[in-house]
């Protein structure tokens, strides 16, 4: 036994030495011609529907836009953006060791951030260790603050679940007190920390602004018919239907909506509302539909950024978080022109500080976090205008109550 | 091998043992990062062999244990000292398993399977029920100072610590008791081995392995949720890279840990929108090629059997005469039918008594009622003053009586001398000590079988070994059932001077048997049964002649 | 009336859940392929009836005509040239088993890799039958009704092939017993294709019913795998009504639990009842209590 497992432990050395040969065909630091960027993302896995919808489409056409332009200019050159990227199969560990390999094999200078809460937080003491600037964009935690605080490097775009929930109440309590409205919601939300912070958070807003919940409960991700919860919710006459959704159930709500005939004055749904792929689905049925996210269709900037955007991945972006994605990129690029050279440290610096142009206007982060974020958005027309916060330039009225369905 | 190539060897083990130890002291964070992953999945897949292997119960829980353990530690890692939260993981894990483990591990196959992935989500679910409805919140953000070079050494120290109980499980007579479990339960069951306890026992071990895994990966993600922790990929992952290494051996998970998990990240680099396809193919290549696993091209491994082969031979002190059974108005009933009715008979030490009867008469479910493996609907079983009627078939067995089994069982992928010494394991002090395997080996006549796996044996050498494996229990009474069908005139001959001979040692027999020339020759008394019912006894010639008898057997004569 | 209400859209449910798990319960329960891409298999389907409908405009109903015999003929190669060698080279059937969840796995990434070119990652929806219909002052989507009926309709037929016809009988056989089987002259391996290759037929109607109302991306497959392989096994392993028995059962006892307890608890309850119902018969809702 001895001499056999002698011998088995040999070859496992054998295949480690192998391992550690495997990583060394890496590319030599070149002069800098190029600034090397790198992501891992979920190209595959539960988290592949979102990714490839907000992040990955953005960071292509990012890297286009850039490129055709020739390049990001560094002090007196421009160098063009040459892409390493990984899929980090959605899953925390390998997110990690993507990073790991893009920061110590490959080099790159700065490394784009992954898709979602999960895997943002999970890269997020790496990249704080190494160094690169944490452009967080998909990732919505009440912590944000705190990690932005922790986290030097780092910096949050979609606004926290508080903000969320506090924009649409805000919204509601406005419409109530215009009459718009009565005071029942109805809220389901999906059992994980996203829908837990949102309900939890709205659940306090709603109160403070005089609603009452007349129906409230979570379901489990992964559920295959909402109709169950969405009659209990019926039978709860609200006036207003709150669903912190995933995209599936998002489309699955509003569909049982229609077959059920639940017709109140407000729908909310969301995550997915914003999706392209909700537009396409009830075409003029989403007339009049909320959700969270929303953007300033009439901006020109966006308008050219929507047309470039479909031209260059063949799809419309979402109207949430795709457009802050880009412009994040762009705010990415403008600091480290402004720098003037590739250094992290001050770039990230840069980032926090500086006020940039992009896609979605004027960007100037506070502490680490974007201030302006939209909560609400409605169909309308074709259009996912943004609703709230009300106290937001561009804020568009909104149309209650929302049209029956057709 | 030389004295010099063996020190050598060892040299260069220490070397790269050093080198091993050393990791995080020379590369960078990349080669850290995925020695860490190596790792981890190593402590996995070798603690998931440690209890599937053997077994052979694929389970589908491993994310279960990983999950709770990292749960454990997203709770109570920021306020505990760090090795009293991997202590809490430990214990969690245990006691899971130990519940879960009590009720499941009588599920087998598929069931078994699918039970595991099953529990995995229920445990999921009501950890996220919990999370929303109690904590009111469903992620946990755990932020630890630890680097990487604390992680790998932490995982180094698993993984030395799940190798060394592995290789101490091999050595241990529990080792050879779970292989034996799992090549034919029945049969170990019936060798004095509690199959239940064992198997529970190693997957409570297995588990906790895991558990401690999942606390100490859990700091590196910052921000545990169910789906992270709970991520039935990694049960997954886990299953195929200990299959394809070889769930067979110690080391054989980790060969396939390696390989896939280089494989996972040559492909995610060079070809991160092909990967599915390409892992795939490739995936699908190596089962085609390598139906072993990769263990398998290494050649097969030789297996020390644990050292109850030292058993010193000493003399039976039992009682030599008397009575050692008495069954009193046992039957058994199958819904509505009475397979045994209302028997009752006792056999004396050192007699051998004969069943007989025709087919479906009752006789092997007498013997099954007699080793325990079916509980008597009625009457009752006393064996050397014990009541032993639905008592398990292990302490049966313990107590002293052995059988062996119509429909030959022997534990097949396990070596001639190994389904000896596994019956050999647990014998009870009381009942004396017996000869080594080698010495029943040579009584049986398998004396130069012994490293060949019984499930090559012949037929009748199987037989062989079953009676070999029988009476390494030391027993009292060996119950035969159709020991001799089968065999032809010159082994049958054999067989009945070999029947003789435990006699002579002291040993009581009953032995069901169509073989009247055998029951002639060996048996003082003999019971026939017919429809269940003890129809007739006394000594063979005097039963045979008996009208009743010869109707049961013929049918009625030209009613 | 709220015990219809519960009732029927469980039922409803159910009968999804059934669908999904019919073609797994001939592929594992008969021809002992535990079939790790199952569910990219299922997805394939409903991406398939996507194109279709986008595409060509053809209805979901109209596309199983093309979408049904293309996927008993890549079963059925599937089968012959690659699960067919394993077949013969496991000793028993718990290394067949191995070997079948091993080079299963490895098709899953085949197939979820083909999808994820053809279509990226992100969710696909379309509606089709999307229109309510009321069934005793219950509310129903037609179709998840359809879905049902398939369910049930492919349940009682496939139970009575099994079951009364001559084939039926063999490949029962070789269900219970390959050796024996082969002993009494039935061509185990052409049994086992055949089987496994109509389970494949079977996975594609599902795959093209349950697009018509649920959103699906490529990597969901390992989700529908499981629902299926938990009904399957709670319906007792190889029988067909056991199946579609145990998938009405758990859309109901989900639906109940919504309604009556917390929809938080909906697929703890669903596992709950499966792990009972194991606990009080090792071997399924119907299955034969193992030799």
């Amino acid at each position: 036994m001895i001499s056999a497992n002698r011998r088995t432990l040999l070859r496992i050395m054998s295949l480690v030495a192998a391992a550690a040969a495997l990583g060394s065909f890496t590319f030599a630091a070149e002069a800098q011609e190029k600034i090397r960027i790198g992501y891992a993302i979920s190209k595959t896995g539960p988290y592949a529907g979102g990714a490839s919808i907000t992040t990955l489409p953005n960071y292509e056409l990012w890297v286009k836009d850039v490129n055709a332009a020739g390049g990001i200019k560094v002090g007196d050159k421009k160098l063009p953006i040459e892409v390493v990227e990984y899929d980090d199969r959605s899953s925390s560990e390998e997110a990690v060791k993507a990073i790991e390999r893009l920061a110590n094999q490959d080099k790159v200078d700065f490394i784009l951030s992954p898709w979602g809460t999960g895997l943002n937080l999970a890269v997020g003491p790496t990249l704080n260790r190494l160094g690169y600037p944490h452009l967080a964009v998909t990732s919505v935690t009440d912590k944000a603050p705190e990690l932005a605080k922790r986290w030097s490097n780092a910096t949050f775009w979609l606004g926290t679940s508080a903000q969320i929930s506090e924009a649409l109440a805000g919204l509601l309590g406005k419409l109530k007190s215009e009459g718009k409205i009565g005071g029942n919601i109805a809220m389901v939300s999906v059992a994980d920390q996203f829908g837990i912070e949102l309900s939890a958070a709205g659940r306090e807003a709603f109160k403070k602004a005089g609603f009452t919940l007349a129906y409230d409960k979570t379901y489990p991700m992964g559920s295959q018919d909402l109709q169950p919860l969405l009659n209990d919710a019926i039978a709860a006459k609200p006036d207003a239907f709150i669903a912190f959704s995933y995209p599936p159930d998002t489309i699955a709500l509003t569909e049982q909506a229609q077959l059920l005939k639940f017709n109140p004055k407000i729908f909310y749904v969301g995550v997915g509302t914003a999706f392209p792929l909700y537009k396409g689905k009830f075409a003029a049925n989403s007339d009049g539909v909320m959700g969270i996210g929303g953007w300033n269709a009439d901006s020109p900037q966006l308008k050219d950024y929507l047309a470039r955007h479909k031209a260059a991945t063949g799809k419309e972006p979402d109207r949430w978080a795709s457009s802050i994605t880009y412009a994040s990129l762009q705010v990415l690029q403008q600091a480290i022109e402004k720098v003037g050279k590739l250094d992290r440290a001050a770039v990230a610096a840069e980032i926090r500080s500086g006020t940039f142009d992009t896609v979605i206007g004027k960007v100037k982060l506070k502490d680490g976090l974007l201030q302006e974020v939209w909560s609400v958005g409605q169909w309308q027309n074709g259009e996912f205008y943004a609703l709230a916060p009300t106290s937001l330039p561009g804020a568009r009225a909104p149309v209650v109550p929302k049209p029956q369905w057709q | 091998m030389s004295a010099t190539t063996r020190t050598g060897l060892w040299c260069v083990a220490l070397v790269l043992g050093a080198a091993i130890i050393a990791f995080p002291l020379y590369v960078n964070g990349y080669y850290l990062a995925l020695g860490i992953s190596i790792l981890y999945f190593t402590i996995l897949a070798t603690a998931w062999a440690m209890f599937s292997g053997p077994t052979r119960y694929i389970s589908l829980a491993t994310v279960a244990f990983f999950g709770i353990g990292a749960y454990t530690a997203a709770v109570l890692g920021e306020t505990w000292p760090w090795p009293a939260v991997l202590l809490a993981a430990a214990a969690i894990g245990a006691l899971v398993a130990g519940i879960t483990g009590l009720s499941t591990l009588r599920l087998s196959g598929i069931y078994f399977v699918i039970f595991s992935f099953g529990l995995a989500e229920l445990i999921r679910q009501l950890v996220i029920w919990y999370e929303v409805n109690i904590h009111k919140s469903v992620g946990r953000y755990l932020f630890s100072a630890v680097t990487q070079d604390v992680l790998y050494w932490q995982l180094l120290g698993l993984a030395a610590l799940v190798f060394l109980t592995g290789f101490l499980l091999g050595r241990s007579r529990y080792g050879l008791a779970l292989r034996a479990i799992g090549a034919d339960e029945t049969a170990a069951s019936h060798s004095g081995i509690d199959a239940t306890r064992i198997k529970l026992a190693i997957f409570v071990v297995s588990a906790v392995f895991m558990s401690v895994t999942g606390a100490v990966m859990a700091p590196r993600w910052t921000y545990i949720d169910p789906s992270i922790a709970f991520n039935p990929m990694i049960s997954f992952q886990v299953v195929i890279m200990a299959l394809l290494g070889g769930a067979g051996s110690l080391f054989g998970p980790v060969l396939g840990v390696i390989p896939l998990v280089l494989l996972f990240e040559v492909l995610t680099a060079t070809l991160p929108n092909h990967f599915s396809i390409v892992l795939g193919a490739i995936f699908v290549m190596i089962v085609m090629l390598l139906p072993r696993g990769v263990i398998g091209l290494i050649g097969p491994v030789q297996r020390k059997a644990p050292a109850s082969d030292a058993v010193a031979a000493k003399p039976s002190t039992r009682e030599q005469s008397g009575q050692l059974l008495r069954v009193d108005d046992v039957g058994k009933s199958f819904g509505g039918l009475r397979a045994v009715d209302q028997v009752s008979f006792e056999v004396t030490r050192g007699q051998i008594v004969g069943i007989i009867g025709p087919n479906g008469s009752g006789k092997t479910t007498l013997l099954n009622m007699l080793s325990g493996a079916l509980v008597p609907s009625g009457g009752s079983i006393r064996f050397g003053g014990v009541m032993i009627g639905g008592v398990k078939p292990h302490r049966i067995a313990r107590l002293g009586l052995a059988r062996t089994f119509q429909l030959v069982r022997v534990m097949a992928d396990l070596t001639v001398a190994e389904n000896v010494a596994a019956a050999a394991l647990f014998r009870s002090a009381a009942a004396g000590g017996g000869e080594t395997t080698v010495e029943l080996l040579d009584l049986v006549g398998l004396g130069k079988m012994q490293d060949i796996p019984a499930g090559d044996l012949t037929y009748i050498d199987q037989k062989r070994l079953e009676l070999a494996r029988a009476l390494a229990l030391s027993p009292q009474l060996v119950l035969l059932d159709e020991w001799l069908a089968g065999l032809n005139p010159s082994e049958l001959e054999t067989g009945i001077a070999l029947i003789a001979k435990l006699r002579d040692r002291g040993t009581t027999i009953i032995m069901v048997e169509h073989v009247m020339d055998a029951i002639r020759a060996l048996c003082s008394h003999c019971i026939v049964m017919n429809a269940g019912s003890v129809i007739a006894r006394g000594a063979p010639d005097a039963v045979l002649s008996d009208p009743t008898v010869i109707t049961a057997y013929l049918g009625e004569a030209d009613a | 009336m709220l015990l219809f209400d519960i009732a029927l859209p469980g039922l409803v449910l159910g009968g999804m859940y059934a669908l999904i798990a019919l073609g797994l319960t001939l592929q594992y329960g008969v021809a002992r392929i535990m079939n790790l891409s199952y569910g990219e298999s299922l997805v394939a389907a409903a991406f398939g009836a996507l194109s279709l409908y986008t595409g060509l405009g053809l209805s979901p109903l109209m596309a199983l005509l093309l979408a049904v015999p293309c996927a008993v003929l890549i079963n059925w190669l599937l089968y012959r040239f690659l699960l067919e060698r394993l077949m013969r080279r496991g000793k028993d059937r718990g290394a067949q088993e191995i070997d079948s969840i091993l080079v299963t796995f490895g098709v899953l990434f085949v197939i979820q890799g083909i999808m994820l070119i053809a279509f990226g990652g992100q969710y696909y929806s379309y509606s089709y039958l999307s229109i309510p219909v009321v069934v005793l002052g219950t509310t129903l989507a037609v179709n998840r009704l359809v879905a049902l009926l398939f369910a049930a309709a492919i349940g009682i037929a496939v139970y009575l092939a099994l079951t009364r016809t001559r084939v039926g009988t063999a490949v029962r056989a070789v269900a219970v017993d390959a050796n024996a089987a082969r002993l009494v002259g039935i061509d185990v391996a052409a049994m086992s294709g055949l089987t496994f290759a109509f389970g494949g037929g079977l996975v594609a109607i599902g795959g093209v019913l349950i697009s018509m109302f649920l959103t699906f991306n490529a990597s969901m497959g390992v989700i529908f795998t499981m629902k299926a392989l938990v009904v399957v096994i709670m319906g007792g392993v190889g029988n067909v009504l056991g199946a579609l028995v145990a998938g009405l059962m758990l859309g109901v006892v989900e639906t109940a639990v919504a309604r009556l307890v917390d929809p938080g608890l909906t697929l703890a309850a669903t596992y709950a009842l499966f792990l009972g119902v194991l606990l009080i018969k090792p071997t399924g809702l119907f299955g034969r209590a193992a030799s």
